[in-house]
């Protein structure tokens, strides 16, 4: 009842006091006879007439249709509890006993167990039956109403007799000590053999949950699975559970008081008789249900067991009358989702639960609910448990389920898992890059092999820039007597452009001997300079320290063109490849001689910028023209300041040389510029021998930028007829 | 003796004074700027590379941090604590490099204070910027190692460069990286538009604290900068029409 | 950082670099400068001083930080870490030539000529070909009207600038040559003045944000 465990013996329960062995009949225990006769049971103004209880269930329609009270509750004088007073006033469909004369066909099994057993062993109750059955076979078969009726009165006299014969009351403790009027009402009442009604006359309303927890667990009731040590509740219950006496179970509720001869337990030992738990046993048999027949006639029923239907007939007994369904509850079948459907055991319950109508559901055909129809199938959950297979809790899942439950698993293992970084496809080849480089390639050099063969390559500008001929004239009036400033900013990655392009005025200021000085922001500058220089003066005779000289690198950046610009011998302390004493014929210098380069002759009328003949910037950042033209205005005075320059940085520069207030006083940008400036000089040949190569790139430049123009245009041009 | 320039100064403190200006009126009233899809797309490849577990690399470009070269770095740092935000905590920071030693350690530095903003000084590492080279090229030689090996699919530059900058854009699209390039420099600013997927031109570097981190201060800053550009613009204006009508000032 | 060194590296910042701002705006003429400007101007040479000084400690924490990546790229096995080798062993023996026999020697200038410039050099000529590929695919990127602009005045200056398609001594050189001088020094030097501007104006904002203390590069 209230699933508390209890002990494998124990007759109630601790707990709730629940019975926990019902009443069975059969088992190995010795059943108590059943009295010849039923008890007389006294007539009780409120339950009317107790006899036949389950002939009154089985008259049907007519038993439903009378409406019949409810037993009134009546208070025992010991003042037992209520809810015992109201199970005494039972209906008196269910007061109506087993059949007179049918005898049930699970009562052939003791029958032929007892054929093949001595008389000695046989009980007494069991021979009786037999002998009924014999007699009964010799007279034919009655009708199997009449049959179920004959039998249970037999039973009922035969344990009418028992209680005779033995007079001996035992009382059991626990449940009496409840019920202290039990034992009167057990003398008062006779146990009354069932009475089967038919099947069919009974209503079978919803199938109710009868509790007969109580009923079959109570603890001093003759003949109950825990007085007689009947076997296992499982078993009992697979007995005939029909037999619920609608008079109750003659068993003195109200008072302490001693059982009748029929429900009379052996309590010589004063053990109790061991009524087992409804479970199962490892036999896996079916549990036999004894139910003493007159306990089932004393028990009062509650007023809720108004509402059931009669028990519907075995199949083959089925009523031909349908009942009157008016006064049916019409309840939806409950459906179960798939995912709770999956998770029923598949071998201890059924696949979905199914509401059968009233035609097809079955009768209940043992127990205290014999005969009802619509009775929850006792089985196989408690009537007949089986050991649970290996696979019992086997899940039904579907297909879906499986992928769905594959994929999280893998999705779970993937996060524990270290994942191995990918590489990357490799990248298509490069082809257009390959192409475009292969043919510039081809340009350049493709020239000058055709000046070898004797060709005319391209011609030389015809339109030389205005600044050019002023800055041939500037470079011609520049004086000898003092050098020039000549600073190379600018990264070795410039050097292809801006060494022809500051060649030109380094060649026609070697051509003027003007000596020149160089500096350089940049630690490479120095380097890039002494190449160029020690190139270009070759033809000129020119020679480090005499011709030339290097200041080195100037480290700070712009800011230190401001320092080097407002005093260059704060600025520069140190020169770059300064010449040894022995390497000049003549000339004593040397490290020991000068302490810091501007000791040098070269550098003797030096000691501000402006004393500089011309300072000449070669870069190819706008930046850094922008710094030297900003920062040395201040203090450059009057010396020229000459800009070389890529051909990009000129836009940006050319603000400075063609203001109001120049800044710049020449420029000189991109190699046409310089071949143009050669021309014009006269000076120079480094510019023009790059001037077919540069011709033949630009050619090149300008036919790949065209073809991709205009595949481009054409794409575009398509993609918009498309839209 | 010397004289001060007056001009300047006055023009100095015509900034500073703009400077607050709009810094409290930006408190009550919200300024719209013009979107620039550079900034727009950049958060989505962020987030793109942190979810791809791929890295994110900036560069502060190859100028020095004295002289003018530092502006456009400087403002790069607004991008890399926007972005060194965003991958702290990701599973591969962002890495930074530049052509300059001290910008290098100025880097360094930023993403320090970063990492301990998020409570993540532990992985914080000193390679997380790093020189590549001391010149322009040697700078962007080393580059597409870094691209390669560093598994980089944002790949921002942000500072001086030159023409070099072509180069180091043009490797970030041969990776397949998203490509954002900006500099100071306006040669290099026309290379970067053909080489770069999303160039910044103009002055638009220097308006990604504003974009980005939505800093009160930025905006006031990109404020600032437009209220003298147009002030500028009238000037010339006014300096044309006069130059035009014979009036010489 | 706490309170009181962080107020110390801004006054640091802010002070030294009003000073120099200063600097800038006092115009020395000829003969030493005296009194306030005296100081101010010599202030500002200091600092700047100062600032280039760090500057070459800067490139050789730079360097020494280039040293160190390398390094834990060949410790750690990493990928490319032989190039990683290669670096490293060049960066000595380059170093150590320096050290021993100058930076103006003659195997230290042999090293440069023949590794760097010609490195560099090459550099500058895939710099080329980059930008050929670009121009060959601008309008398959940016199909717009700026990119269509883009190509046609890069052609055009192309074409005016030197032979080509259209030889020198034609007739048709000179409308090229004038046409692109026209976009080289008056469309293209009025936007790159507009360029200049405007990133003038944003390096003064951005320098007045550090002066400020509004923008903190050492830390907060």
């Amino acid at each position: 009842m209230c699933s508390a465990l209890n002990e494998e013996d124990a007759q109630t329960c601790v707990a709730c006091g629940a019975r926990l062995s019902p009443l069975v009949a059969g088992g190995d225990a010795p059943l108590p006879e059943f009295p010849q006769e039923p008890p007389e049971t006294p007539s009780d103004p409120e339950t009317g007439d107790q006899d036949d209880w389950l002939a009154r269930i089985r008259a049907g329609v007519s038993s439903v249709e009378e409406p019949e009270e409810p037993p009134a509750y009546s208070e025992s004088p010991t003042g037992s509890p209520e809810w015992l007073g109201g199970l005494r006033d039972a209906d008196d469909r269910y007061n109506q006993g087993g059949p007179d004369e049918a005898i049930p066909d699970w009562m052939d099994e003791f029958i032929a167990a007892g054929d093949e057993e001595s008389a000695e062993d046989v009980p007494d109750w069991l021979a009786r039956v037999r002998s009924r059955k014999s007699t009964r076979s010799g007279e034919g078969e009655p009708a199997e109403g009449e049959e179920e009726q004959d039998w249970l009165n037999r039973l009922r006299d035969e344990s009418a007799q028992l209680a005779e014969t033995e007079g001996e009351e035992t009382t059991e403790p626990g449940l009496e000590g409840l019920l202290p009027g039990a034992e009167e009402e057990l003398d008062r009442q006779e146990l009354e053999a069932p009475t089967f009604e038919p099947v069919d006359e009974v209503d079978r309303p919803t199938p109710p949950v009868l509790d007969l927890g109580i009923l079959s667990d109570m603890p001093g009731v003759p003949g109950s699975p825990r007085s007689s040590g009947a076997p296992p509740a499982e078993e009992r219950l697979a007995a005939d559970a029909s037999r619920v006496p609608s008079g109750g179970f003659g068993i003195d509720w109200a008072g302490e008081g001693e059982l009748t001869e029929s429900l009379e337990v052996e309590h010589d030992s004063g053990e109790q008789e061991h009524v087992p738990a409804l479970v199962s046993d490892e036999s896996g048999e079916r549990p036999i249900v004894e139910i003493d027949e007159s306990v089932l006639d004393s028990v009062e029923l509650p007023a809720w067991l108004d509402n059931i239907r009669p028990l519907h007939a075995p199949p083959s007994e089925e009523p031909a009358e349908e009942e009157d369904a008016s006064g049916e509850l019409d309840l939806a079948p409950a459906t179960l989702p798939s995912w709770l459907e999956a998770m029923r055991p598949v071998d201890s319950f059924r696949p979905e639960i199914e509401i059968e109508s009233d035609d097809v559901q079955q009768v209940e055909s043992a127990g205290p609910l014999a005969g009802l129809r619509g009775v929850l199938m006792a089985e196989p959950v408690v009537a007949i448990p089986r050991t649970s297979s290996a696979t019992a809790a086997r899940l039904e899942v579907t297909e879906r389920q499986f992928a769905q439950g594959d994929l999280l698993h893998r999705l779970i293992e993937e996060e524990e898992r270290e994942s191995v970084i990918l590489r990357r496809p490799g990248r298509r080849l490069p082809l257009a890059r390959w192409l475009i480089g292969l043919a510039l390639l081809v340009a350049v050099i493709v020239p000058p092999s055709i000046n070898r063969l004797g060709l005319q390559g391209f011609s030389r500008p015809a339109d030389i820039p205005r600044e050019i001929a002023p800055l041939v004239t500037l470079i011609n009036n520049v004086p000898t007597d003092r050098p020039a400033l000549i600073v190379f900013d600018y990264t070795p990655g410039y050097s292809g452009e801006l060494d022809s392009v500051a060649g030109t005025i380094i060649e026609h200021a070697f051509s003027r001997a003007i000596p020149l000085v160089t500096l350089s922001t940049r630690p490479t500058g120095p380097p890039m300079a002494e190449a160029l220089l020690s190139r270009l003066g070759t033809a000129y005779a020119a020679v480090n320290g005499q011709s030339y000289l290097h200041l080195g690198y100037l480290a700070g950046g712009p800011t230190a063109v401001q320092l080097f610009a407002i005093s260059p011998h704060d600025a520069v302390l140190t020169g770059f490849l300064l010449p040894d004493a022995d390497e000049q014929a003549g000339v004593e210098i040397g490290p020991e001689v000068h302490s810091t380069v501007w000791e040098h002759s070269l550098l003797q009328p030096i000691n501000h910028l402006s004393d500089f003949g011309m300072v000449v910037v070669i870069t190819a950042g706008t930046e850094t023209a922008r710094n030297w033209a900003e920062q040395t205005h201040p203090w450059i005075g009057d010396t020229p300041l000459i800009m070389v320059l890529s051909a990009g940085a000129e836009p940006l520069v050319r603000p400075y040389f063609e203001s109001t207030v120049p800044l710049v006083d020449g420029i000189l940008t991109g190699l046409p510029a310089a071949v143009a400036y050669q021309e014009l000089s006269g000076q120079g040949v480094d510019a023009a021998q790059r001037w077919d190569m540069f011709g033949s790139g630009m050619l090149a430049v300008e036919l790949i930028l065209l073809v991709g123009s205009i595949y481009g245009a054409g794409a575009w041009l398509l993609s918009l007829r498309k839209r | 003796m010397g004289s001060i320039d007056l001009l300047g100064l006055l023009v100095l403190l015509v900034f500073i004074i703009l400077l607050f200006v709009f810094l409290a009126i930006g408190e009550r009233r919200r300024a719209l700027f013009r979107p620039i899809e550079g900034y727009e797309a950049l958060e989505r490849a962020i987030e793109r590379a942190v979810e791809a577990g791929e890295r994110v690399h900036l560069s502060l470009g190859t100028g020095s941090l004295i002289g003018t070269d530092s502006a456009p770095a400087l403002a790069g740092l607004a991008i890399l604590e926007y972005i060194g935000h965003m991958t702290t905590l990701s599973d591969k920071p962002m890495v930074v490099s530049t052509g300059d030693g001290a910008m290098a350690i100025l880097a360094q530095d930023s993403l320090r204070n970063i990492y301990r903003s998020a409570g993540a000084l532990d992985r914080f590492g000193p390679n997380r910027a790093r020189m590549l080279g001391p010149t322009p090229f040697s700078y962007v030689a080393n580059l597409p190692i870094l691209l390669a090996n560093e598994d980089v699919s944002a790949h921002i530059l942000a500072g001086s460069f030159g023409a070099e900058g072509a180069l180091a854009a043009d490797f970030g699209e041969r990776q397949g990286s998203f490509t954002l390039a900006g500099t100071d420099d306006a040669q290099s600013q026309a290379l970067l538009y053909a080489t770069a997927s999303y160039p910044l031109i103009g002055e638009e570097i220097f308006a990604a604290g504003a974009y980005l981190q939505q800093d009160p201060s930025h905006r006031a800053s990109l404020q600032v900068q437009d209220a003298v550009r147009f002030i500028l613009i009238g000037g010339i204006l006014l300096g044309a029409l006069l130059r035009i009508l014979g009036i010489n000032l | 950082m706490k309170l009181g060194s962080y107020m110390l590296w801004a006054a640091t910042a802010v002070g030294t670099g009003v000073i120099v701002l200063l600097g800038y705006f006092v115009q020395l003429e000829a003969g030493a400068p005296t009194g306030l400007m005296q100081t101010v101007f010599g202030l500002r040479l200091l600092i700047m001083r100062w600032a280039v000084l760090l500057a070459a400690v800067g490139l050789l924490l730079g360097l020494v930080n280039l040293f160190s990546v390398h390094w834990r790229k060949i410790s750690d096995q990493e990928q490319g870490w032989t190039y990683s080798t290669i670096l490293i062993l060049t960066f000595f023996i380059t170093l150590l030539l320096g050290l021993v026999f100058g930076p103006d020697s003659p195997i230290v200038l042999l090293l440069f000529n023949g590794i760097q410039l010609p490195v560099e050099s090459s550099l500058g000529a895939l710099l080329a070909i980059t930008l050929t590929l670009a121009g060959f695919r601008t309008l398959q990127r940016r199909r717009d009207l700026v990119g269509l602009a883009f190509i046609i005045t890069a052609l055009l200056v192309l074409i005016g600038s030197g032979p080509g398609i259209v030889p020198n001594a034609s007739a048709g050189y000179g409308f090229f040559s004038g046409l692109r001088n026209w976009l080289a020094q008056v469309a293209a030097a009025g936007g790159a003045r507009g360029v200049l501007l405007g990133v003038a104006l944003g390096s003064v904002v951005t320098g007045l944000r550090v002066l400020l203390a509004m923008d903190r590069p050492y830390g907060d």
